[in-house]
């Protein structure tokens, strides 16, 4: 268990992080999502231990980072931003150290780390040098750092940056295995990742947090409206008329004229409205050719910049206020 | 701590800094021997060992320090080290160690000439103990110095520049008031050469040692609040 009591992190006058509180339970997997300098990375070294919270406390399964760094830190694997590795040593020698440093007791070192290595698929360069490993491999050897000594909490700061497709559904499937025995803190601005492993997400947008919900909450909380895209054949361009014929129709925008003549349009009501039975019945009426419609999801990611937009309005008007 | 330790001094050898290190301080010894004893014919062996401290520790003490925290923090390795469950001083003392056992290992190495010369004369074996003691105090003071150097700076070359500079300035501070003789390292070995334990140049030297540890500990420390 996480608790993120009122923590503040200040650099000189700049605010990197302000003010926040959070709790991660026991096996959750939760997702920190925020644009570049949210303040993510910042957190997650406040958790880790790495720097000192200007405020605030983090308390990791009861003891306190700051005043008991020992025990908490040994419930913790941290795989940070940038993937620091000693590029000297070979992977496996890397593993082993690590397990020396989470004081991985001696008589069990050697299966830790052979377990670990082989989890993160690592067995066939175990003995090459980091320096020569691709950067997927780099990825694994910090990942097999952060498991090493089978740590509670997992916190893994963009795990998959900078990694190829297959290599991304590798890890993800490695997260998704780690979340069923071990309580995983990730962050990433990749928004349909966080959605597919994570059961809560947390968004931070400088500094603050905006929201905390389980993604399939927080599409459905931002959308505020239907959407139904279609792609018709209109020789008389009717569709721009369709508002007279519907009245729930909000707003008609064309898309784009297609290479064989057809046309898409994107059709908006309210969101407690769904027009599709109704367009079907009237655009034949109305000499108008369906090739297709369908209903467009609002996804994590409209509802990423919706919050993010959402707090910056409210930034400014604190800001007129504070003004006034 | 010592797994710290064994990691350093693994990095030492699997690096060419340790191999340099060792062969340039050979190097150093082998001319000076030749200059301090084969020269004059002598088989007192304190001047080589004087002549090493004051020149070869320049060169060697800044290669072994310089990257000790300089290259973990600018490789961002800093962050696996600190995360870890040890505390920030059996890491310092890790590194500096390590660091002492690459000078006792040239000194191990430095036998084979008193070997040489025991076939010429007589060599005074509990002086010759007591030199040793005596360089290895000051080569730990030189080392804390640079390790404290390499906690400040990210830069390694930056590192070695101003423990080069520490070591190198009482030399000639000293021409500006005698209070400067008693930075210089070199100052305090003076004695020991004669078979003389000098308790207050002993202490001097393991208080500047044991000074430069602690500020390291308490710098390392503080750059969790202000980084």
């Amino acid at each position: 268990m996480i608790e993120i009591k009122n923590v503040t992190k200040k650099y000189g006058n700049t605010i990197a992080v302000d003010n926040i509180s959070f709790n991660v339970k026991d096996g959750e997997v939760v997702g920190f999502l925020g644009p570049n300098g949210a303040g993510k990375s910042t957190t997650m070294n406040m958790i880790t231990g790495f720097i000192e919270p200007t405020n605030g406390q983090i308390i990791i399964n009861g003891n306190d980072i700051s005043k008991k760094p020992r025990k908490a830190k040994k419930d913790i694997g941290y795989m940070p931003e940038n993937v620091p590795l000693y590029y000297e040593l070979t992977a496996k020698e890397f593993v082993t150290y690590m397990a020396e440093l989470k004081m991985v007791k001696r008589n069990v070192r050697k299966e830790e780390v052979e377990k670990v290595i082989k989890d993160v698929g690592l067995e066939e360069v175990q003995n090459k040098l980091i320096r020569n490993l691709s950067r997927g491999y780099k990825q694994r050897v910090s990942m097999a750092g952060a498991l090493i000594g089978n740590p509670d909490v997992i916190i893994l700061d963009e795990p998959t940056v900078g990694l190829d497709p297959k290599q991304i559904t590798e890890i993800r499937n490695l997260i998704k295995e780690l979340g069923r025995k071990h309580t995983v803190i990730l962050s990433s601005h990749i928004l349909p990742e966080v959605s597919q492993i994570c059961e809560r997400v947390i968004i931070i947008n400088k500094g603050k947090v905006i929201a905390i919900d389980t993604p399939e909450n927080l599409e459905k909380a931002t959308k505020d409206k239907n959407s139904i895209s279609i792609i018709v054949e209109d020789p008389k361009d009717n569709v721009k008329n369709l508002k007279e014929k519907i009245s729930q129709i909000d707003s008609i925008e064309f898309i784009k004229d297609n290479e064989d003549g057809t046309k898409q349009y994107i059709i908006t009501s309210s969101s407690d409205i769904d027009l599709r039975k109704k367009l079907f019945e009237v655009l034949p009426k109305e000499e108008i050719v369906i090739f297709e419609l369908k209903k467009t999801e609002t996804t994590l990611e409209d509802a990423f910049i919706k919050l993010i937009d959402k707090s910056k309005e409210n930034i400014d008007e604190n800001k007129k206020e504070e003004k006034k | 701590m010592w797994a710290v330790f064994k990691k350093e001094i693994k990095t030492y050898f699997l690096s060419p800094i340790g191999y340099i290190a060792i062969s340039v301080f050979m190097l150093m010894y082998s001319i000076f021997f030749y200059l301090t004893t084969i020269s004059y014919g002598s088989v007192f062996m304190g001047d080589l060992y004087y002549a090493t401290a004051r020149y070869g520790l320049l060169l060697i003490i800044p290669l072994l320090t310089m990257r000790m925290f300089s290259e973990e923090r600018k490789n961002g390795t800093e962050q696996l080290l600190l995360t870890s469950p040890r505390s920030v001083t059996s890491i310092v003392l890790g590194k500096f160690l390590s660091a002492v056992a690459v000078i006792m290992v040239t000194l191990i190495f430095s036998i084979i000439y008193a070997t040489i010369i025991s076939f010429f004369g007589d060599i005074n074996i509990p002086t010759l103990i007591v030199t040793m003691i005596g360089f290895l105090l000051v080569a730990m003071s030189a080392i804390s110095i640079g390790m404290l150097a390499s906690s400040i700076t990210e830069n390694q070359i930056i590192s070695a520049i101003i423990t080069i500079g520490v070591l190198v300035a009482p030399w000639f501070l000293v021409d500006f008031s005698s209070i400067f003789s008693s930075i210089d390292l070199i100052d305090k070995f003076l004695k020991f050469p004669s078979g003389l334990i000098s308790i207050s140049d002993t202490i001097s030297l393991l208080s500047i040692t044991i000074m430069c540890i602690l500020i390291t500990i308490v710098l390392i420390k503080r750059r969790k609040t202000v980084k």
